[in-house]
């Protein structure tokens, strides 16, 4: 297994653990009430996010993380 | 359990889901409060200083529920681009004379000036739909399209993600695929790589139009820690074949000795460049991997946003992204969000601040900046409020900054690092206003 693909493999093992090793984790659905909050969103103000994105993504060599914005552009 | 905590469960999730594929979360569906339609409205300035890029930006975005959690969202931008880039050659203590992409005419810049190319001012209108909805009980599918066009670039798109919930909702894993095509038309066409930038009216042999394809894969875990806490982990594989150079990118062609421009003279009767210079390339594929990792951390009231991103790719380009806010609630219906984000990257292996005279040519060579290698930092505050009628409203403003750093094996003869790395300082300012939730 070359370098690149055993890199690649460990990626992908550790974000499926991430999620089989966190079943004691978490809240009862009766203790959500901040959780539920606007403010607690992952994404506050996606057309913000979206914009910084664009912005960010013009300007230098790396993109996304978070998600996908859609459209691209001639700028990069 | 009550008909409010449903409520709270299925926004909660959804919140989640929606954020990690990137659309705005909407909160469920319940007879009595909720609107069918909302609104997100932004109007964002950008602007460089010393005569560079300005972009003024509108955006709206619309949501419309139905039932079961059914989502339909638009949005449309419009963007105006002014001011000008740098093109990659590097500033001469002599005046430079470029022959414009479209070959008809030429500019110059003064001795000691950095040079710029103005070609991409234009108006870019872009337009994204989507659709979310459950699948079954535990699953939640997306699917959108996006579509945008400036006069030399059209792109589409095309968009899709499914999240599944695990552990009472507080485990949700993602996945998500993105496929885009995009269509360059350069002014002039698309140069030939490394060629030399010719006498006005001698451009010949060029496509008229060249294009892209790129897909992204995202695979992504939201996990609920407690009460209190909220992280996301996602990976995603980016990757992109087709045309990649910049058609309007340049490099100086210097003397190995003294590091100075080699001159040269335009045929008779003809206006042309007084220096030589090869358009940029790179190669027809990219690979990026990333890992990106956010927590959301309810603190007594204020909320703090920490976010972390590693990206690598086959360009040999690492970076690192650390952003972080901070909520802070002011009385009953507003609050102030102060912003930091730092980011730094290394240089592509191609990245050239320019080539020598005499040496074999290179595959790829590139002096855009942005392949470079430099850290950059983001300092902002934004205020927002709700106001009488329950609409948000928010001000934001920002200072981007780039200092970059040209490695040392790279500056020949007088060359010197502070004055060719043409760095970046820009003012961000955006104002949203958001209604109809």
């Amino acid at each position: 297994m070359s370098a690149r693909t055993a890199k690649r493999a460990f990626v992908v093992t550790f974000v499926m653990m991430l999620g089989t090793a966190c079943t004691s984790m978490g809240v009862e659905p009766w203790e959500r009430d901040v959780l539920a909050k606007d403010r607690m969103k992952l994404v506050t103000d996606s057309v913000e996010a979206g914009l910084d994105d664009h912005i960010y993504f013009s300007k230098e060599a790396s993109s996304g993380g978070r998600g996908f914005g859609g459209g691209g552009c001639g700028c990069n | 359990m009550s008909k409010k905590t449903t409520g709270n469960i299925a926004k909660g999730l959804a919140t989640a889901t929606c954020t990690l594929l990137g659309t705005a979360a909407a909160a469920p569906v319940s007879a009595e409060e909720q609107p069918e339609w909302e609104f997100d409205t932004a109007l964002l300035f950008y602007g460089e200083d010393a005569g560079r890029v300005q972009d003024l930006s509108l955006n709206i975005f619309a949501r419309r529920l139905f039932a079961d959690e059914r989502i339909l969202s638009v949005g449309l931008a419009v963007d105006s681009l002014t001011g000008a880039t740098p093109s990659g050659a590097v500033p001469q203590n002599e005046v430079q004379t470029f022959t414009r992409p479209s070959g008809e005419s030429v500019y110059s810049v003064g001795s000691g000036e950095l040079p710029l190319d103005d070609t991409f001012l234009d108006t870019r209108y872009a337009l994204t739909a989507g659709w979310q909805q459950p699948l079954g009980r535990d699953y939640k599918a997306s699917a959108g399209v996006s579509f945008s066009t400036e006069y030399d670039y059209t792109h589409i798109g095309t968009n899709f993600g499914l999240s599944r919930d695990f552990n009472k909702r507080n485990t949700t894993v993602s996945l998500g695929l993105a496929l885009a095509r995009d269509e360059l038309d350069p002014v002039g066409g698309a140069p030939v790589p490394l060629s030399a930038m010719a006498d006005v009216g001698m451009i010949s042999g060029r496509d008229s139009s060249t294009s892209k394809d790129v897909a992204d894969l995202l695979l992504g875990v939201t996990q609920v820690i407690n009460e209190r806490l909220l992280v996301q982990f996602n990976y995603s594989l980016s990757t992109a074949s087709g045309y990649l150079n910049d058609p309007y990118k340049i490099l100086s062609i210097v003397d190995p000795i003294s590091g100075e421009a080699v001159g040269r003279t335009p045929a008779p009767g003809l206006e042309g460049p007084l220096h030589e210079y090869r358009f940029e390339s790179r190669p027809d594929k990219r690979t990026k991997h990333s890992l990106f990792g956010q927590g959301k951390y309810w603190l007594g009231g204020k909320v703090l946003d920490l976010s972390y991103r590693f990206m690598t790719d086959d360009w040999g380009i690492d970076s690192h992204t650390l952003d972080t806010k901070l909520n802070l609630p002011m009385g009953e219906t507003s609050y102030l969000e102060p912003h930091v984000r730092l980011y730094t990257q290394s240089e592509a292996d191609f990245y050239r601040v320019s080539l020598l005279d005499g040496e074999a040519m290179p595959l790829f060579a590139s002096a855009d900046y942005r392949l470079g290698s430099f850290n950059a930092v983001t300092a902002g505050l934004k205020y927002g409020w709700q106001t009488g009628s329950g609409h948000d409203v928010a001000v934001r403003l920002e200072y981007y900054r780039q200092d970059g750093d040209i490695p040392s094996d790279q500056l020949t003869g007088n060359q010197d690092s502070a004055s060719l790395y043409p760095g970046l300082n820009a003012v961000i300012f955006n104002i949203s206003y958001g209604f109809g939730k």
